[in-house]
């Protein structure tokens, strides 16, 4: 086991589905405030933030350095700035690397994605593919993910009606979450009947485009005490890639999240998770992923991802009591978001969606299409 | 004394490709692949060695969003920890420091940086353009283009001396670039040549002329790190990591009131003396033997010496037009040919690294430094101004 | 002259050939070539039509080309990169530089014709440069190799091997290490090309070895591989370049601050927002002041005349990349100290093009060139509902 660094305070703004009046620096700005008013924290050189740690991304903003136009709001002038040009809860473990490595001991963390600024998501994420033959051929995350849904249904027995009631009970959980995307309240029938996306997956079954901006403090364990009397402990972060062709993978084996999921609980000391972790926040960018995801961490035996949801698993292991990724939150974002979930439900301030007793969370989260990047952190009270 | 780390961290191998604006042959994963081949051969280790893959380039230069999905075809990430850091023109120094902290942290042995960039597959002055504020300054901006340093120095040393201390410059690097076979540019210019090339280059901006600019480049670099048990059983000569620095500015530009009431903090010369500062150097001049420094244009080299050296005066001119940049002066300045020779901007800044890492081992080639290289220094310069430092170590005496 | 065996010549009479239409469209204008000591050329390209002379008289031409004749052969083969020649003063244009680079697309590659090389030219060709590809490291102290290569085309050479030497000669010796007998010389040549493998020639019949088997598999070792010189660097197979311009509309949002700054160039103002702790202005106005890390809200209005403490002379023609166009060069790019400001607290901008020879950077108390905005009549809240500034007098 490893040593530990400290999540002393977090800041958000509410998940929304197109802050036009906003850019992205007021959305920061808005989080900063908001981390320098719970904590105290300065920038000093010795004592304070040397390190800022931002997630955004090139294309997503249409800005060649994206954060470029954010080192005033974030604090950065004449302090350090590096950019996790990945999903957001690498950030985190890379945060925690800064921390452990002794380089720094207070790292600020931040993070903001817009949407709804470019005219399609699916424009975006087709340029995550080779421009040879991937990019030509039309792919992008919700198709090659409908590739996924379509063989994972088939190999864990997923129907029609397990996906409507993730969707229902996602909406219903978020709508206890004050930070979560407004969304109207829908019924099983209703997710059934909307529009296909890319066969099998629904318009209801993917998750909507959403704007967000959060902050988060993170510091050794020695000087935690100075920022918060309620730390919350980062124990363990891995990551894993798996190969690009969708003609070398099994989509549905999970490979890289079974790798991550390990190489993080052995780091963070944890046997068996499902009497070892009580909460766990998934990044399920589409309903079908909830139960695959479930599985790839070792919650569901592989293949009965199906039975599980019937057997009420999703509420007996607590996972995604935030409303979860498919409620909506920005897709380089959503791992800081289940990160920023397990925080307050460790800090027992979850409110109406407060799960009893919770001493340790999982957060997963994923980049690419068909989970092709997996990464998971552990935290712990 | 140095920084504290919790454990220390050494370079034990190093890989490039040759660096060309013409690597058609090869596709982005493929040229990622000769660098990581060459990196592992260098430390004659495998990839099954390697716990952690560090990806960075910028996206808008090919216009591949978060490219690591796709080059791992080249990376050899597969199954492995990835992630990707990135800053600007400074992302392979960031590259660097994240792997010296990832390896420090005790969360991996052994980490491999990436840093990559195909210049040819977009437009380079476009893609950095892209990087101002959509609002107001993309308008205005010229990428990296600038002749303020021009100006500053012809202000200040008169426009004969000033002119011809960076054609001297510029010069020495492609005498140094001439030496080494990776490099982009090599021109086999002579010094003979100052007084025509000051006068008839193409002017881009102001006096910056064509041939002050560095390149565009195709080209792809991996530097591998390991804690110091991984190092000390694997290698023979590991480069130790002293200690980093990561400075940047803001976004606007608010240097140019030219009143001697309003001086103007300068990143470079901030994270020199924060670096020096906090690791008991007071004469970096003496303490280096040789700097990798990220120099995009001639004017900047020259006026940066100044920086991070602490010079006054006219010192760092001095330093140049005596040929002590030169790689048998007393303080050899990119002994590779530097970023002028060569920039696929990605991998620049790593590139510093690596060659200084060559020079520490005494394993450069026909561009080795003739003394004995125990302290080197590298930098990466990028986005407004920004900065990393990064020192190695041929002994591990802290 | 002759360079890589192209003639600077032959280079122009085939401009007629390889003139694509579509790559000239929209261009009418005369482009010369100076080539030191080959003479002079003009071309004519009008409504997609080409017309190439051998001139003396270039002097009407936008720009003119001046290199000399192994740099301008070596950049139409592609063996002298252009871009470098151009940056090391290899290649000089005179005249309109923009115009000239409408030349590229013009016309087609030039490709060298090449004569062929018959089987026996090869085969002469391999056993002429036999000696110069051995590697005596890789070699055995003493041997004999003998080549008996059948077919018209063939003939038989033997190869001495001996303390670190290696001399060929065109005799059988009777006393060999090993002995390669190929039936048809044409085999021989493919297998030296890489375009059969030996083995296959062996198990089909149509080779045999005698002798040491081992050192007949280390042929390959013994002596560098043999170079086509048809090849001449050229690659195998030609390489596929993909073009494509990828572009994703966007919505900027302006957010308060900035939106309130741009609102203002509407009614002619120049807000700027000034930190309540430095006191800094700063135009553009941002969120907050970087240097004091608090949120800036108080506005003044400044100039909306000032005087320039640097301008960037800027020859370079940069696309915007918000709107693809090129902008015409020079042109001037101002950092302006507005009326109410002070130190560094200056405003970007252009100058009006036709004006910025005469512009004159401030320094410590000495003003620079006074300049006032010129406002665009139809205004948008844009940066450029200032059309430029231009010299206040």
């Amino acid at each position: 086991m490893q040593k530990r660094v400290a999540i002393c305070a977090v800041a958000q703004i509410k998940n929304d589905p197109n802050l036009w009046y906003a850019r992205f620096q007021n959305m920061l700005l808005e989080c900063f405030e908001g981390i320098m008013s719970q904590t105290n924290v300065t920038f000093d050189m010795e004592k304070g933030i040397r390190t800022v740690i931002t997630c955004s991304d090139d294309v997503w903003d249409a800005r060649t350095i994206s954060n470029n136009g954010m080192t005033d709001v974030v604090g950065a002038h004449f302090r350090g700035e590096e950019k996790m040009a990945q999903e957001s809860l690498n950030g985190l473990g890379y945060a925690m690397a800064s921390i452990l490595s002794g380089h720094d001991d207070v790292v600020l963390f931040m993070g903001h994605m817009k949407e709804s600024q470019p005219e399609s998501r699916n424009m975006c994420t087709n340029l995550a593919f080779d421009p040879f033959y991937c990019r030509p051929l039309g792919m992008d995350f919700v198709n090659v993910n409908a590739m996924q849904a379509r063989a994972y249904m088939e190999k864990a027995k997923i129907t029609e009606e397990h996906l409507a009631k993730v969707v229902v009970r996602a909406r219903k959980n978020a709508s206890k979450n004050p930070f979560a995307r407004e969304n109207d309240p829908v019924s099983e029938e209703d997710v059934m009947k909307s529009p296909l996306l890319a066969d099998p997956l629904r318009q209801l079954h993917y998750y909507p485009s959403t704007d967000w901006a959060f902050g988060m403090l993170l510091c050794s364990e020695e000087r935690a005490k100075e920022f918060t009397d309620k730390p919350v402990w980062i124990t363990g972060y891995a990551s894993c890639m798996d190969s690009y062709f969708l003609g070398d993978k099994d989509l549905t084996s999970n490979f890289s999240l079974k790798n991550a999921t390990e190489r993080a609980l052995k780091k963070a000391g944890i046997k068996d998770i499902k009497k070892d972790i009580q909460l766990f926040e998934l990044c399920d960018h589409a309903a079908y992923q909830l139960p695959m995801w479930a599985e790839g961490i070792g919650l569901v035996n592989d293949g009965y991802g199906g039975r599980w949801v019937d057997d009420g698993g999703m509420d007996e292991f607590n996972v995604n009591v935030s409303g979860g990724m498919l409620n909506g939150n920005p897709l380089l974002l959503g791992g800081a978001a289940r990160a920023i979930e397990c925080f307050y439900q460790l800090r027992g301030e979850a409110g109406e969606r407060q799960v009893k007793g919770a001493k340790r969370a999982l957060a997963q989260s994923t980049y690419g299409a068909a989970g092709q990047h997996q990464a998971v952190v552990i935290f712990e009270v | 004394m140095a920084h504290k780390k919790n454990r220390n961290v050494a370079i034990i191998g190093v890989g490039q490709t040759k660096h060309s604006s013409h690597r058609e042959d090869v596709n982005q994963p493929e040229l990622i692949h000769e660098a990581v081949s060459a990196a592992l051969k260098d430390a004659n280790i495998s990839i099954k060695d390697v716990d952690c893959i560090v990806h960075g380039n910028m996206e808008l230069f090919e216009m591949i969003h978060q490219p690591d999905l796709w080059h791992v075809l080249g990376t050899g990430a597969y199954g492995k920890d990835s992630i990707r850091i990135t800053t600007g023109g400074t992302v392979g120094t960031t590259l660097a420091c994240a792997s010296d902290n990832l390896v420090a942290s005790g969360m991996y042995d052994i980490v491999m940086a990436i840093g990559f960039q195909k210049l040819q597959e977009g437009h380079t002055t476009g893609g950095i353009t892209n990087m101002a504020d959509p609002l107001w300054f993309r308008n205005l901006q010229t990428g990296a283009l600038t002749g303020s340093t021009a100006y500053d120095v012809i202000q200040e040393f008169g426009e004969e001396r000033a002119k011809r201390a960076a054609m001297m410059y510029r010069i020495i690097m492609d005498k140094h670039a001439c030496l080494n076979p990776n490099a982009h540019r090599a021109f086999g210019l002579d010094f003979d040549q100052v007084e025509t090339l000051m006068n008839t280059s193409p002017k881009l901006v102001g006096e910056l002329r064509l041939i002050h600019m560095c390149s565009q480049s195709d080209g792809a670099c991996a530097v591998i790190f390991a804690s110091e048990k991984k190092a000390k059983e694997l290698s023979k000569k590991p480069v130790w990591i002293r200690d980093h620095i990561t400075i940047h500015r803001e976004e606007t530009f608010n240097i140019f009131g030219y009143h001697k009431n309003y001086p103007v903090l300068k990143t470079h010369k901030f994270a020199a003396e924060q670096l020096f500062k906090r690791n008991d150097i007071t004469n970096p001049l003496e303490y280096f033997d040789v700097f990798e420094m990220y120099d995009p244009a001639a004017w900047w080299g020259l006026d940066w010496l100044r920086d991070f050296f602490f010079l006054k005066g006219d010192e760092h001119l001095r330093l140049v037009e005596n040929k002590e940049i030169m790689i048998d002066g007393s303080m050899p300045i990119n002994p590779s040919g530097g970023v002028i020779a060569t920039n696929p901007i990605g991998a620049t800044a790593l590139l510093r690294v690596a060659e200084a890492a060559l020079q520490v081992r005494g394993d450069a080639g026909a561009h080795q430094i003739p003394k004995e290289v125990k302290h080197a220094l590298a930098s990466g310069f990028g986005g407004t101004m920004w900065t990393v430092l990064m020192m190695l170590e041929k002994e591990l005496n802290w | 002259m002759e360079y890589w065996g192209v003639k600077v010549s032959d280079i122009f009479d085939t401009m007629n050939d390889r003139f694509r239409p579509e790559g000239a469209k929209g261009v009418t204008a005369k482009f010369g070539y100076d080539i030191t000591g080959e003479g002079k050329w003009k071309i004519i390209v009008s409504e997609g039509l080409l017309e190439v002379i051998k001139t003396d008289d270039i002097s009407d031409c936008v720009a003119v080309m001046v290199c000399d004749g192994e740099t301008f052969v070596g950049i139409n083969i592609g063996k002298v990169d252009a871009a470098n020649a151009f940056t090391s003063g290899k290649v000089k244009i005179e005249g309109d530089f923009g115009q000239f680079g409408k030349t590229a697309k013009m016309f087609k590659k030039y490709v060298p014709k090449k004569a062929a090389m018959s089987t026996r030219d090869y085969i002469l060709d391999m056993f002429g440069t036999l000696v110069s590809r051995f590697q005596p490291q890789n070699a055995p102290q003493e041997a004999v190799i003998v080549y008996d290569i059948g077919g018209a085309d063939g003939g038989v050479w033997t190869a001495y091997i001996k303390d670190g030497k290696c001399e060929l000669k065109e005799e059988r010796a009777e006393k060999f290490t090993v002995k390669l007998e190929v039936q048809d010389a044409k085999d021989w040549v493919d297998v030296m090309l890489g375009k059969v493998d030996a083995f296959s020639l062996l198990s089909a019949g149509k080779a045999a070895i005698v002798g040491e088997t081992q050192l007949a598999l280390k042929l390959g070792e013994i002596f560098k591989k043999y170079q086509d010189p048809m090849a001449s660097g050229t690659p195998e197979q030609e390489l596929i370049v993909l073009k494509k311009i990828i572009s994703v509309d966007q919505k900027f949002s302006t957010g308060p601050v900035m939106g309130k700054f741009l609102n203002a160039l509407k009614e002619k103002k120049i807000l700027g927002n000034k930190c309540p702790k430095c006191g800094r202005i700063q135009l553009p106005a941002r969120e907050v002041c970087a240097v004091c890390r608090v949120r800036v809200d108080e506005w003044v209005e400044v100039g909306p005349k000032g005087q320039v403490r640097y301008m960037e002379y800027v020859y370079y023609a940069s696309p915007d990349p918000l709107t693809g166009e090129t902008r015409e060069t020079p042109y001037g790019m101002a950092n302006i100290l507005l009326d109410g400001c002070q130190g560094n607290d200056t405003f970007a901008h252009l100058i009006r093009r036709d004006q910025i020879d005469r512009i004159k950077g401030g320094k410590d108390d000495v003003s620079g060139t006074r300049v006032r905005p010129v406002w665009n009549e139809h205004r948008t809240g844009s940066i450029f509902d200032i059309k430029y500034f231009e010299i206040d007098e």
